[in-house]
């Protein structure tokens, strides 16, 4: 027996076995591969709390209308998608839709009006905890907002439905564009235990796409569904999401091609991404924005339920300091490598006509913010570096959720940018969980977060003043005058004139600086030329994606 | 092998070193020194105030940066471990001990220090900017706190610096246009510093690169430093108490408190330990308190089965039994009898000990669990760096380098003293 | 074990963190979110929240992940194999290349051979595996692209013959094995050297080279499994800890298994998954040691049938 021989033999074959598999077939036709950072929990829209589970889910399951986006307006337009056509009633108070009568359940079972009327209902029923409980404010609903299915839909005939919406709403396509699913195949099981039995069973789905195989944590692979009429025989074949939690690793197989396309790739990749031919490189204006929030109202009264001015940031001119001081501009340009903006206020440049252009962003000017502080009381008495008024001295931990890059890289500008200006402050970073938990609470005195502006916009959530129904002002944010506003924005049904209100509002946010707009993000979508017919909107990449097509 | 250098040598060398290199930092230090000493009589609770942990931090710099070369030299011929011949480890093991008490000398910068970041941005190793410095509205104090505060804010480096600006190039007409990586500033000249009608420009070395926020990576790693003799100290402390104590209770009177501490120890060990670290600290938060607590407690159980079997083995010992007879409590028996037979495999243990926590310290900020203080630790470097590994190599290398010589070093001294315990191990 | 659980079960409840959060749309009205807190069994007192889980635990239901929404126990299934095979593979590596290499520096002690392994095995045993992996990554896959940086198979992997897929696993491995293996090799090497050098200076190894024994049966019969023993109790450790995931490796390398699955959990605040993850590991731990022993008293009565003769 000689070992060394018997080894060498065993090293020889590994490397030949290694280099055998040295990629072959690295483009298959008519496949696309996109890069996803986490694995799906589900493949049902019921469950779909990511964005990645929502493009997934909505291209098994079809909804009633689909949306297109408007460049020059910042909008939504309705486009037929199971509904073929509708007509309003006079008073928008009710909606007729004219079904599609050639779409079949993947298991051969028609679609029909019934599976709309109790897609609501499951959406809806509290029972069931789907991704849009709670959502369904224009509809008639019970004390538990399941949705009162008698009052809101007459079945005129199978393919047919009218949906009557609740008085003195003011409702949107966007309150029916949810993907629908087949009542036959859930009907018999318990809504109580959906979320749990609905990972066994086999998804029965009307899309443009099927569920081929889950390969939990490695790829969801879809092929195309040739009965479905968003079919196009130059379409893709196959649409892999292929799970690559590393963000650097996403970014190499991108280049190598062995993923098509990726979305949010960070600025700082772009330079050399772009270097690569194969490649297009597509920003587009975010409707994400990060911002510095100082809290409003003081915690401790706040857990007494009280709401009193907080003791440092209940000052509209120590927040407007904060924000000459910090030199958004830096981040934007080193972070983002200027695929992205200085913020003015919650309204995404997206929205073209709801945007108000006139109001510019405060420079950086330090001297500025430390007038400002000075003039309002702040001075450095014991001159230990930090400012003081009276007993209270200028110093707060500045509290950032951990594992974010970007939201640390500004973190650490703003805590050096704040301390030339005379602010003690110290950055501690928690595990998103507690983070959010204390945020919510209100709990926290300064910290920094992000928000993904709805489509269509909704500026009442987070910023009206009443904190135990609209929970999003996190920041505590006190204004009768702007509570004034979004409740007419609440009730005009003219668009125009809503624009005209979001303009005055977005005034208020500006002289208040409630919190510090940082900057909006633009979502940087990288994807192989070979993907033609791609259109990148603000709604996504991956939306609409049975319209692409491969060159060879 | 007995190489002519000892390690008194090589202490002197690098407070030397760093004497000439900071002879400015120092004299300002001690003439900082003596207006704070001049103060205390003058204006007690002002002067109290003002004491903060970086500036006694580079007070005591400056002191021990004079003292130590002086003792070292004086005490080399009595002391007999100033004598050991230099090498690999023990050199290894001075740099790093130096780096944790003069790292504000040794760091060029402070390690969180940013300015004009687009223009300092990952720069690769040995690259250099000019700097050009502005002039400061500061009139000459006077007075002695005037003074102090003038002095201070020369002596404790901050993390900004707003009289210097870094840049490419500088070119001075009616104003001053400064050139920053495809940026133009333009200042008045009547900002900028001028001596002898010329610009006043230095150069500021970056000797290992920058990172992400140009800021300095040598300075970095020397703070760096810090943490990692901290966390390890700290956590090997409280294992040693808690193995030494808990090992004596349960050796000492045997019998059931015995099993059940027997039995628990062998649940630790059965438990992977990085588990219930991450856990703990994730549940509690991390702090570089909690992870120096957190990785004592998960380190003490080798420690306690090396007392437990020595105090078995000794309670059957003559000499034992009659220390015990004529009366010794339970403490003096511990310091007395028992530590100084169990000393040598202790103090293994411990050296190996330090070694695994200083590498669970470093796997935890890597994962992201970490210290969280403003200081870097040389585990967080790596995992900032890895965001940049292909435009970046040097965020990596020098943290990792430091990582692997002082875990090396720390196994190396591990197995030198055993072989000073036990010398027929020489073979 | 039990203890353990429990201890484990007490940790999490007393930390701060919410899990109910994840299932609520900040749409919500807080009335609401609490009754859908209440769903999840979060708002009864800790002790019925303690015997319910007992409970459970002793039928072997660890209750559903709330991240997942699938029994904890499906959950694991779908990472432990990975973390199985994988950490079985990285043993085996380890304990075979420890092995020969100590083997052959044994033949020539101070020889070239051995003492460049020596140096090197000190070297690779103060690498953190963390700093390994990340230059593995940097060297092979970013500079010189040989190897895949992340996962575990390519992505037109349903389309290979086995042993494409065979070799496309390993492809993704390699790295992955180096990080994980090198410290380990390094280990057993030490340990092997020093006990095989030992065997070798005893007497009864010189009684046998007089009775004209070769050395290789002397080596074979005699030596090794006198070295190897005290070295089983060490690896049926090892084998334990390995088991447990792999952590720091799984997380660079982007593998799918029962460390990151852990850890992943803990962050989220998924309580059954987290005390299931760590029940499974601790068996593991437990049966790995179990093992060790056996198959120690079965190589002392190989001993034992050897001196005999």
């Amino acid at each position: 027996m000689n070992i060394k021989r018997i080894s060498f033999l065993i090293l020889f074959l590994l490397i030949a076995f290694l280099s055998s598999c040295n990629k072959e077939n690295s483009s298959n036709s008519n496949r696309v591969i996109i890069g996803i950072s986490s694995d799906i929990e589900s493949t049902n829209p019921l469950f779909a709390f990511t964005p990645n589970e929502g493009n997934i889910s909505e291209l098994l399951y079809l909804s009633l209308v689909q949306f297109d986006w408007d460049k020059q307006k910042g909008e939504l337009i309705p486009k037929p998608m199971l509904a073929k056509d509708w007509y309003w009633n006079a008073d928008s108070s009710s909606i007729t839709l004219d079904l599609r009568n050639d779409v079949y359940w993947s298991d051969g079972v028609q679609f029909t009006a019934n599976d709309v009327v109790y897609s609501f209902d499951v959406y809806s029923d509290p029972v069931v905890q789907s991704s849009l409980y709670g959502t369904f404010k224009n509809f008639y609903t019970d004390t538990s907002l399941h949705i009162d299915i008698n009052k809101t839909f007459t079945v005129e005939s199978p393919f047919k439905i009218k949906i009557n919406f609740k008085k003195g709403s003011i409702p949107n396509f966007v309150d029916i564009g949810l993907p629908l699913i087949p009542e036959h195949v859930f009907k018999n099981v318990d809504r109580k235990n959906l979320i749990t039995t609905e990972k066994d069973m086999k998804p029965v789905t009307d899309g443009p796409f099927y569920l081929s195989n889950w390969e939990k944590n490695q790829a969801i692979i879809l092929k195309a569904n040739k009965k479905s009429f968003l079919h196009k025989s130059s379409g893709l074949s196959e649409l892999i999401f292929k799970v690559v939690p590393d963000y650097s690793s996403r970014i190499m197989q991108l280049k190598r091609d062995e993923i098509d396309l990726t979305e949010d790739s960070e600025a700082g990749d772009v330079a050399q991404l772009k270097n690569i031919s194969s490649l297009i490189i597509s920003p587009i204006d975010g409707r994400d924005y990060d911002y510095a929030a100082w809290n409003n109202i003081d915690p401790d009264a706040y857990k007494r339920n009280k709401i009193i001015p907080n003791k440092i940031f209940g000052d509209e001119k120590v927040r407007e300091a904060f924000t000459y001081a910090i030199n958004r501009q830096e981040i934007v340009h080193d972070f983002l490598n200027d695929l992205g903006q200085v913020a003015s206020g919650p309204v995404s440049p997206i929205f073209k006509n709801a945007l108000d252009t006139l109001l510019k962003p405060l420079p950086y000017d330090p001297d500025e913010a430390k007038r400002i502080l000075a003039a309002d009381g702040w001075k450095d008495v014991n001159q230990d570096g930090v400012l003081e008024k009276g007993n209270q001295k200028l110093s707060f931990t500045f509290y950032i959720p951990s594992g974010n890059p970007r939201r640390k890289y500004a973190a650490t500008i703003i805590k050096n940018d704040l301390r030339k200006i005379g602010v003690d402050i110290k950055i501690e970073s928690l595990e998103p969980q507690v983070f959010f938990q204390r945020m919510f609470a209100h709990e926290l005195n300064a910290w920094m977060a992000g928000w993904s502006v709805p489509i269509p916009l909704d500026l009442k959530s987070p910023w009206y003043s009443d904190l135990k129904n609209t929970p999003l002002n996190v920041y505590g944010y006190q204004s009768k005058a702007a509570d004034a506003l979004l409740n007419l924005i609440g009730h005009e049904k003219s668009s125009q004139q809503r624009d005209q209100l979001y303009k005055k509002f977005q005034e208020l946010i500006y002289k208040d600086n409630p919190v510090t707009f940082l900057y909006w993000v633009d979502n940087i979508v990288a994807y192989n030329r070979r993907i033609k017919n791609i259109s990148i909107t603000p709604l996504g990449a991956v939306e609409h994606c049975w319209n692409w097509s491969i060159t060879k | 092998m007995t190489s002519k250098l000892k390690i008194w040598h090589l202490i002197i060398a690098i407070c030397i070193a760093l004497l000439l290199l900071n002879y400015g930092l120092v004299i300002k230090t001690y003439s900082l020194i003596i207006i704070y000493l001049q103060i205390i009589p003058e204006n007690y609770p002002r002067a109290i105030s003002q004491i903060g942990f970086s500036l006694i931090d580079s007070c005591a710099s400056a002191i021990l940066v004079v003292i130590i070369p002086i003792f070292v030299y004086l005490l080399r011929k009595r002391v007999k471990i100033f004598y050991v011949s230099l090498n690999f480890t023990s050199a290894a093991i001075i740099i790093l001990i130096s780096f944790f008490i003069f790292a504000p000398f040794a760091a060029s910068s402070n390690p969180n220090f940013q300015q004009n970041i687009s223009e300092t941005k990952l720069l690769p190793p040995f690259s250099s900017v000019e700097v050009i410095h502005l002039k400061r509205n500061e009139k000459p104090e006077q007075n002695l706190i005037g003074k102090f505060f003038n002095l201070k804010k020369e002596v404790v480096k901050n993390t900004f610096d707003e009289s210097i600006i870094f840049a490419d190039s500088i070119v001075i007409t009616k104003v001053a246009t400064i050139y920053q990586k495809g940026n133009q500033v333009i200042l008045p000249k009547d900002t900028i510093l001028f001596s002898y009608g010329k610009p006043v420009i230095t150069k500021k070395l970056f000797l290992f690169g920058t990172d992400e926020f140009g800021r300095d990576i040598y300075s970095r790693l020397v703070y760096g430093a810090r943490i990692s003799l901290f966390v390890g100290l700290g956590s090997v402390t409280i294992s040693l108490l808690l193995g030494l104590s808990l090992g004596f209770l349960a050796g000492y009177p045997g019998g059931f408190v015995d099993t059940i501490i027997s039995r628990v120890t062998d649940m630790f060990l059965s438990f992977p330990a990085i588990f219930l670290v991450i856990l703990i600290l994730a549940l509690f938060g991390n702090s570089l308190f909690t992870v120096i607590i957190v990785l004592g407690f998960s380190g003490w159980m080798s420690l306690f089965k090396i007392v437990r079997s020595e105090v078995v083995s000794l309670k059957q010992k003559d000499f034992f039994i009659s220390a015990k007879m004529s009366g010794l409590s339970g403490y003096r028996l511990l310091t007395k009898e028992v530590l100084p037979l169990i000393l040598a495999p202790v103090v293994v243990n411990l050296v190996f000990q330090y070694g695994s926590v200083i590498l669970a310290e470093a796997a935890l900020s890597f994962l992201g669990l970490g210290t969280g203080s403003s200081y870097p630790s040389w585990g967080a470097m790596i995992e900032a760096g890895q965001n940049y590994l292909t435009e970046a190599w040097w965020m990596i290398v020098p943290p990792g380098l430091c990582l692997f010589v002082t875990l090396y070093a720390a196994n190396n001294l591990g197995k030198e003293i055993n072989l000073i315990f036990n010398p027929r191990l020489k073979g | 074990m039990f203890l353990l659980i429990s201890f484990l079960f007490f940790l999490l409840r007393i930390s701060p963190g919410d899990p109910s959060l994840k299932f609520i749309s900040p749409d919500l009205s807080p009335k609401l979110a609490a009754k859908i807190r209440d769903s999840f069994n979060l708002n009864s007192s800790l002790v019925d929240q303690y015997k319910a889980f007992l409970i459970n635990l002793v039928r072997g239901n660890f209750g559903i992940s709330y991240t997942y929404r699938m029994p904890v126990l499906s959950v694991i299934k779908d990472y432990l194999p990975f973390t199985l095979i994988f950490s079985s593979i990285s043993f085996l590596i380890q304990i075979i290349a420890g092995f020969f290499l100590a083997l052959f520096s044994v033949k020539k002690i101070n020889g070239a051979f051995d003492k460049t392994i020596s140096k090197l095995s000190l070297i690779a045993y103060a690498i953190p595996s963390f700093v390994l992996g990340v230059s593995l990554i940097l060297v092979f896959s970013s500079a010189l692209n040989l190897f895949p940086s992340s996962g575990l198979s390519s992505f037109d992997f349903s389309s290979f013959s086995f042993f494409q897929r065979l070799s496309d696993y390993a492809f993704h491995l390699v790295l992955p094995l180096i990080t994980l293996s090198l410290s380990g090799v390094a280990v057993y090497y030490k340990y092997l050297r020093e006990n095989l050098e030992d065997v070798y200076n005893k007497t009864f190894v010189l009684n046998l080279r007089a009775h004209g024994f070769t050395e290789k049966e002397i080596t074979r019969k005699h030596v090794i499994p006198n070295a190897i023993n005290p070295l089983i109790s060490v690896a049926g450790v090892e084998l334990g800890i390995l088991f447990g995931g792999a952590l720091v490796t799984e997380v660079i390398f982007g593998l799918p298994g029962m460390g990151r699955l852990t850890v992943n959990a803990i962050l989220s605040r998924d309580y059954p998954l987290v005390i299931g993850c760590t029940f499974i590991s601790g068996v593991l731990v437990i049966l790995s040691n179990l093992a060790a022993d056996l198959i120690k008293v079965r190589v002392d009565k190989r001993l034992l049938k050897s001196t005999l003769n």
